[in-house]
């Protein structure tokens, strides 16, 4: 019996279209991913288009969008007989409940893996068309695995579709109604998504894996570190958290299967009988039939339209369905907003626009899932209901029909994001915020998510108009939605105009509220709006009226039968769309001109064919330089004219000077006696040919001027450096740069692969006897060295405009005010120049003030900033040395980049990172405290002493400052296991970019500028170190360092003038580890076996830890060799589960990959941990503590 | 006067199936009943004068209003129940008739409420008028889209076999309803109960297989086979016999026994008696020209 059912499901089935269009189209998408040049998801850097890893999270990210295929086959399975009313005859016959069951289910479960074979033929396809027919490189291709495609098919594909398919076919069989099915497949989705919001921060990882009914974010934690060679050789295994998410999931499902089997009956559901009210007898009066006056005019459709939309609206609203999304969208946002959003532990102060981006980000996807569903609803609803024939056979415009369709659709949309909005003011005020911005709530959904449900709606009928099949409609909305924005940027389109419903960014800011490119979205909006509704008005015209037409006869009824003033207004909109798409086409096109991703390349791979030959020319260096800047902050427009002397500081002559401009600025360069010889607008670059060459040690003064102009609106979100608030720029902006750039080429191999350049030079080689690279400095790659500099910047009379260096002299002209700084010191040339509408607090230490300049709405912590600088310059010039500007200054700039930066005494920091994170819990990491004492670090590190451009300069930088950030910040953290805390993060950085990476990994002391290794890894090992050797030993080798460099002119020091510093100060018991940690790719696999202890008679009691240790030494490409161990490791014992307490901990020597340790303490410890600081890097760190267990007495 | 005029009205569907066959009829004022078995293409008909449908060729005109090139005008004088009428789920009856009234241009709500009740007592739901209607029976259904058929002032009303699923006492209300509209304008009624054409229609066609195979009044029809059929009792075994030897138009069981009428211009003796021919027999003889056993 289950045999027939099993192979009569398949072989309906099979004769089907439906199996073939979905296994067609997975086919056609992973090819497409496969076999183009564009990065989707990981397949990035090194990893291979088709590697294991990469068929991997194709499969997981597939079974996803599978499971709308799977809801089709099972609610197939489950509904076939009931939709046919074949049940009663079916059912009455003498057939087996278990045949039937089991059998229509598991042929639906293998009819729903088909399709997703596809993933595996389009790969297999893609790897041998894309290479054959020269769309990518062959290089880009690895081997195939069989136990990939097996592993797959048995890890995700299957159990996948099996426990969708449980819930799915359980909920088909109980309700017997299509839109339920649906509905409980979109409750997997967002089950997903709600364990998924559980992993923004790392602590919770482990449960979003497990949680996670598809396995994805399990296979993710365990490929989290992946090397890349890793990535390209292992198959997702039957093993770790993997296995064990796959088996919780596959039982649930044979749980819900057979409580389904045992509550399915084959008699038919019995309708609850309801007791029938007695209905109440009226006076009913007699009834007369009216005069009527049928009458046909635009009121009419007006009276019409509005009962449309009320019989529409109210379907949805009062439809179960909706009810059911309402419900979860609301649990999805309260998820989001309530658990969501933390940073280094921290969450920020709930200001209205952080809420909005929550509901956006949790509301819009949902959102326009909504759209699809009940656009489709909506237009399949009369037919679906039997009443189409008498509506589409009485007097009304379809175009009225449709529109109230498709505004009820949009009422519903606001009725949610309504919603949205009171559960976010709800969490402001659950939360003691109570700056509450209704205006910001309000204005921000009507310029971007209400504009975005109005488009799509329209779009959405359309197509549902058009295709004339709800499921095909449905299927290809999801493919429009989600994957036209794929499509063009595989053609190198950017325009919003050709990206359905796109519009240009737009950030709020409490600095600088809605921004540049408010006007730019305004227009969008209307162009598409406009376009929504021509879209309407197609769908008007060739709706389908009564029998089932194909389109090409609906287009011939509607030549037809579609009246003068419909094609009126049908040109009328037309002529609006084209006109305002002209405007917005001359603003964004014309005026506005901007370069695509592929042209940019392009032009950056010919900039250095072209121009690279003149990389290693000799340039004169900048210095004492003046700045008069003027700011229009509310034109948006900025002069500059700047006047510098240069000086040829090299052994040979100068005959000529070359420059890299950016156009926009306008740059004027008046160098005397030269000649513009070179002037390439196309590349940007000039040459200056000097009528007088320099001679070593020459000087000329030149004067600079440039101007950047706004006009018009863009298509991106436009200047966001140059604003009504907040205006930030630095000396590299608004002036050309000297020389040949290399930071203007291509970086990724890959891409300059397509371009036939060579991978990308590394920076120069680390050389220990120096050479010409000494001469430059990292951070101003060789500019300038230690200069003079004097800005006198002006801006509008309501703004404070700021400089690094002391203000000279503020004055005010013409209602302008102008500020004018000189630095104290000559410092690096590097420097910012802003301007808002600033308060200021400010404090003395020792003679130098401490300034910070922050918004308004912003004042929550400004008083811990002061704090952390103070604290930094404490323990800064205690242990390095002194400062020597005379202020220090924290300045506030809006959030369209989340950063701080150091400057010559200036430290410019984002709202976004610092003034609004909640800091009232003292106990949370204090991440501002931590980037006010990195910024503060650079101040010594960077600024006093910077590394030669080479191999190893950031280490002396970035390492540097993060490493005395943590030094400050273990001053004051209450206790050591603290700490933990925040080097976690740092190992995470290290461990996730070393996996990311597609660069070749180098030890740290070669970094190249490598962020996960000079501040991830440098931070780590530094901080390691000196709990190795203690920290006044670490600081006292930097103090060194700094006094023999510190503001000295070339050569420049490199990473081995700091280890000759450092070596004295190491032990010889641990000299191995400047090997190890500085100048290896150390890993280390430590374990704990078993943690165990055993009461003494004495009282005490008595620890023991088998240990398994592992030191590995890693390549460039993450092969890794193990090597003997002779090192000390640390072990100790936990006071309580929560790890806070360490009651023991001691040194130990491990010179055996496995080794067993006995101590003697006071009482019973919770959990043993070898490594329990965490100071060493290890890739899985959770199995080096474990919970000890208690050996009784009599057992020995 | 209305007039509705249809003229070599042809209509092949994609598989082949010639749902309309060169069908031309003229009906006046009154109903009109449209009777043929399943299949024969009446609900085609009726759905392609209710605009739903094009036709291949041919023309079809209401007074001036020529239907196919100008549907919105013939719409709104249309009133049209069709063969499966549904209900939206969540709905009152009298908030439907209401959305139905609107569509059909009656804009004044006032004049629309006396309506809606007014229609809603015709139909003897005025007392269920705020149930949902989607958890009324089918014969309540059908009775809301008699009641939605008739809205506004239609001078075409087309019902596709309204009385489906109707108790008798229904389907009298119905009638009476239908002939006290009828006089004004012009009712089609496709059916294949032969009674109800007889009892109520002072014109009728006869449709199979796409075509018109009789139009005219039931009288005349009736009248053409008087003294020409001829009924017996017949064994089962003698059945196959008699439908080589006769022109069977239809057998029956009666009392258990088979019961034939042939249809024949002298008396075939052989225990046949004469009968009075009725429009079953009318129907059956212009269908079954074939004599196969029905």
């Amino acid at each position: 019996m289950f045999k027939n059912f099993f192979l009569a499901e398949l072989k309906y089935a099979l004769k089907e279209p439906m199996v073939y269009i979905f296994l067609g189209l997975i086919t056609l998408l992973t090819f497409g991913a496969t076999s183009s040049g564009i990065a989707f998801f990981d397949s990035v850097g090194n990893a291979y288009k088709n590697a294991p890893h990469t068929i991997t999270v194709y499969t997981t990210f597939f079974t996803l969008l599978g499971l709308l295929i799977a809801t089709a086959f099972y609610n197939n399975a489950a509904l076939k007989d009931h939709h046919n009313n074949f049940n009663e005859i079916l059912f009455s016959a003498p057939i087996s409940k278990s045949g039937y069951f089991f059998g229509r289910f598991f042929g639906a479960l293998v009819l729903a893996t088909i399709p997703m074979l596809g993933i595996f033929l389009g790969v297999i396809l893609g790897t041998i068309l894309a290479p054959a027919f020269g769309w990518v490189d062959p290089e880009r291709y690895g081997n195939f695995y069989l136990e990939t495609f097996i592993n797959n098919y048995f890890l995700f594909i299957l159990p996948n579709m099996f426990f969708a398919g449980t819930i799915i076919f359980a909920i088909a069989i109980k309700w017997k109604n299509t839109v339920i099915s649906f509905v409980g497949s979109l409750v997997i989705i967002i089950g997903y998504i709600v364990s998924g919001s559980l992993i923004s921060d790392i602590d919770s990882e482990t449960i979003a894996a497990l949680t996670d009914t598809f396995g994805i974010r399990a296979y993710a934690l365990d490929a989290k570190y992946y090397t890349p060679i890793e990535k390209n050789t292992l198959s997702p295994s039957f093993s770790g958290l993997q296995i064990l998410n796959r088996l919780i999931w596959i039982i649930t499902g044979i749980i819900i299967l057979t409580i389904s089997y045992f509550s399915f009956s084959f008699r038919e559901k019995s309708t609850k009988i309801k007791v029938p009210k007695e209905d109440k007898k009226e006076a009913k009066g007699t009834f007369t039939l009216p005069k009527l006056n049928p009458i046909y005019y635009w009121k009419t459709e007006l009276i019409q339209f509005k009962s449309f939309f009320l019989i529409n609206f109210l379907s949805i609203v009062k439809s179960a369905s909706f009810k059911i999304l309402f419900l979860f969208s609301a649990i999805i946002l309260m998820s989001n907003l309530f658990g969501g959003a933390k940073y280094f532990g921290l969450q920020s102060y709930p200001v209205t626009y952080k809420v909005i981006d929550t509901i956006t980000i949790a509301a819009e996807i949902f959102v326009i899932i909504i759209l699809i569903f009940f656009s489709g609803n909506l237009i399949w609803r009369d037919r679906e209901s039997k009443i189409n024939e008498v509506i589409d056979a009485s007097p009304h415009t379809s175009l009225i029909s449709l529109s109230a369709k498709s505004l009820s659709l949009v009422s519903v949309t606001v009725l949610l994001h309504a919603f949205f909005i009171i559960c976010g003011i709800f969490y402001q005020l659950v939360n003691g915020f109570y700056r509450i911005e209704l205006d910001i709530y309000m204005l921000d959904f009507f310029y971007t998510s209400l504009m975005t449900y109005i488009v799509w709606s329209g779009i959405l009928i359309m197509i549902q108009v058009l295709l004339n099949n709800k499921y095909i409609g449905y299927f290809v909305s999801i493919l429009v939605v989600f994957l036209w924005r794929y499509l063009l940027s595989f053609f190198d389109v950017q325009s919003n105009m050709l990206s359905l419903g796109d519009r240009p960014g737009m950030i709020y800011s409490d600095m600088n509220a809605f921004g540049p490119s408010l006007t730019g979205v305004m227009w969008f909006n209307l162009y598409w709006i406009l376009f929504s509704f021509i879209c309407l008005l197609i769908a008007g015209a060739l709706w389908n009226r009564g029998a089932i037409s194909s389109l090409k006869e609906r287009i011939q009824i509607a030549k037809k039968q579609i009246p003068k003033n419909y094609r009126l207004i049908v040109l009328g909109t037309v002529f609006c769309w084209v006109a305002v798409a002209g405007f917005v086409f001359y603003n964004t096109q014309v005026m506005n001109k901007y370069k695509t991703g592929g042209e940019l390349e392009q032009l950056a791979a010919n900039y250095e064919n072209k121009y690279k030959k003149y990389e290693d020319a000799e340039y004169p260096k900048i210095s004492d330089v003046k700045y008069f800047i003027d700011i229009f902050p509310y034109k948006r427009d900025v002069l500059v004219k700047a006047t510098m002397t240069l000086v040829n500081e090299s052994e040979s002559i100068i005959d000529s000077i070359h420059y890299s401009i950016d156009s926009r600025w306008e740059p004027e360069i008046k160098i005397p006696n030269s000649e513009l010889v070179l002037d390439d607008k196309d590349l940007e670059y000039r040459i200056y040919k000097l009528s007088k060459p320099m001679n070593p040690g020459d000087t000329i003064n030149i004067e600079i001027n440039t101007q950047y102009l706004s006009k018009g609106f863009e298509n991106g979100m436009g200047n966001t450096r140059i604003i009504n608030n907040g205006t930030f720029l630095n000396e590299s902006r608004i002036l050309p740069s000297l020389g040949y750039q290399p930071r203007n080429e291509l970086s990724d191999k890959n891409t300059r692969k397509k371009y036939g350049l060579k991978p990308k030079d590394g920076m120069p080689v680390l050389e220990s006897t120096c050479s010409k690279n000494c001469m430059k400095n990292d951070l101003t790659n060789g500019t300038a060295d230690f200069i003079n500099m004097e800005a006198t910047v002006s801006t509008s009379g309501d703004q404070i405009a700021i400089a690094p260096g002391s203000l000279l002299k503020k004055w005010e002209e013409n209602g302008r005010n102008y500020y004018h700084y000189k630095v104290d010191h000559p410092s690096q040339h590097f420097y910012s120049f802003m301007s808002a509408k600033y308060e200021v607090k400010t404090r003395k230490w020792k003679g130098i003030d401490i300034e910070v300049y922050y918004d308004k709405k912003h004042p929550q912590n400004v008083n811990m900033m002061l704090d952390a600088m103070e604290r930094s310059l404490d323990y800064y010039t205690k242990n390095f040395g002194p400062y020597l500007h005379k202020q220090c200054r924290i300045i506030e700039f809006p959030r369209y980049s989340n950063f701080a930066q150091a400057f010559p005494g200036t430290m410019p920091y984002s709202e976004g990172v610092g003034f609004i994170l909640n800091l009232e819990d003292e106990e949370e990491n204090n991440l501002v405290d931590a980037i006010i004492a990195h910024e503060m670090a650079h101040q010594w590190w960077a600024h006093q002493v910077a590394g030669a451009a080479m191999q190893g300069s950031t280490m002396l930088s970035e390492s540097f400052a993060e490493y005395s950030s943590l030094m400050t910040m273990k001053s004051i953290v209450k206790t050591p296991m603290k700490m933990r805390e925040f080097l976690k993060y740092n190992h995470d950085r290290y461990l996730s970019g070393r996996s990311n990476d597609s660069d070749q990994e180098l030890p740290l002391y070669k970094v190249e500028n490598k962020m996960h290794i000079h501040y991830g890894k440098g931070s780590v090992i530094l901080y390691a170190l000196q709990d190795y050797i203690g920290e006044e030993k670490v600081n006292t080798a930097m103090r060194n360092f700094l006094e023999e460099f510190k503001y000295r002119k070339p050569p420049y020091p490199t990473s081995l003038d700091f280890m000759k510093h450092l070596e004295p100060q190491i032990p010889d018991s641990l000299k191995y580890l400047v090997n190890d940690w500085f100048k290896e790719i150390t890993l280390y696999d430590n374990r704990l076996l078993k943690a165990s202890y055993k009461k003494l008679e004495n009282g005490r009691c008595q620890i023991t830890f088998n240990i398994e240790a592992k030191k590995l030494l890693a390549n460039s490409m993450g092969n890794e060799t193990p090597m003997l161990l002779n090192d000390w490791i640390d072990v100790g014992a936990f006071a309580d589960s929560g790890e806070e307490r360490l009651m023991f901990v001691k040194r130990v020597k491990i010179d055996r990959p496995e080794m067993t340790f006995n101590f003697e303490i006071d009482s019973i410890p919770a959990k043993l941990a070898i490594d329990p600081y965490h100071l060493l890097i290890d890739r899985v760190y959770e199995d080096n503590i474990k919970t000890v267990i208690e050996i009784m007495p009599n057992n020995n | 006067m209305n007039k509705l005029i249809i003229n070599n009205l042809s209509k092949t569907y994609p598989n082949g199936v010639k749902a309309l066959n060169n069908v031309s009829i003229e009906i006046e004022n009154g109903m009109f009943g449209l009777l043929g078995p399943n299949g024969a293409g009446k609900s085609s008909l009726m759905r392609t004068l209710a605009t739903l449908q094009e036709a291949d060729s041919g023309v079809a005109t209401l007074n001036d209003i020529d239907i196919f090139n100008q549907p919105e005008e013939l719409r709104k004088v249309l009133g049209y129940l069709p063969q499966e009428f549904g209900v939206y789920p969540r709905i009152t009856a009298e908030q439907l008739l209401d959305h139905m009234a609107i569509l059909k241009g009656i804009t004044n709500s006032k004049e629309r409420k006396q309506l809606v009740n007014y229609l809603l007592d015709k139909v003897n739901l005025y007392e269920k008028r705020k149930k949902n209607v989607k958890s009324f029976s089918g014969g309540m259904k059908q009775r809301v889209g008699i009641a939605q058929a008739l809205i506004g002032n239609p001078k075409l009303i087309i019902v596709d076999e309204p009385t489906a699923g109707l108790d008798p006492g229904e389907r009298n209300r119905f009638y009476n309803l239908l002939a006290e509209v009828g006089k004004e304008v012009i009712v089609i009624l496709s059916t294949h109960i032969v009674d109800d054409v007889h009892e109520l229609c002072t014109k009728m066609a006869i449709m199979d297989a796409g075509r018109i195979v009789y139009q005219g009044t039931p009288q005349n029809a009736i009248d053409e086979l008087d003294g020409k059929v001829f009924q017996r009792f017949v064994t089962r075994e003698e059945l196959e016999i008699f439908a080589n030897n006769y022109a069977i138009i239809s057998n029956k069981m009666v009392g258990g026994q088979p019961f034939i009428h042939v249809l024949s211009e002298t008396n075939p003796e052989n225990g046949f008696e004469l009968v009075k021919p009725n429009l079953e027999d009318v129907f059956f003889s212009k269908i079954n020209k074939s004599n196969v056993l029905v």
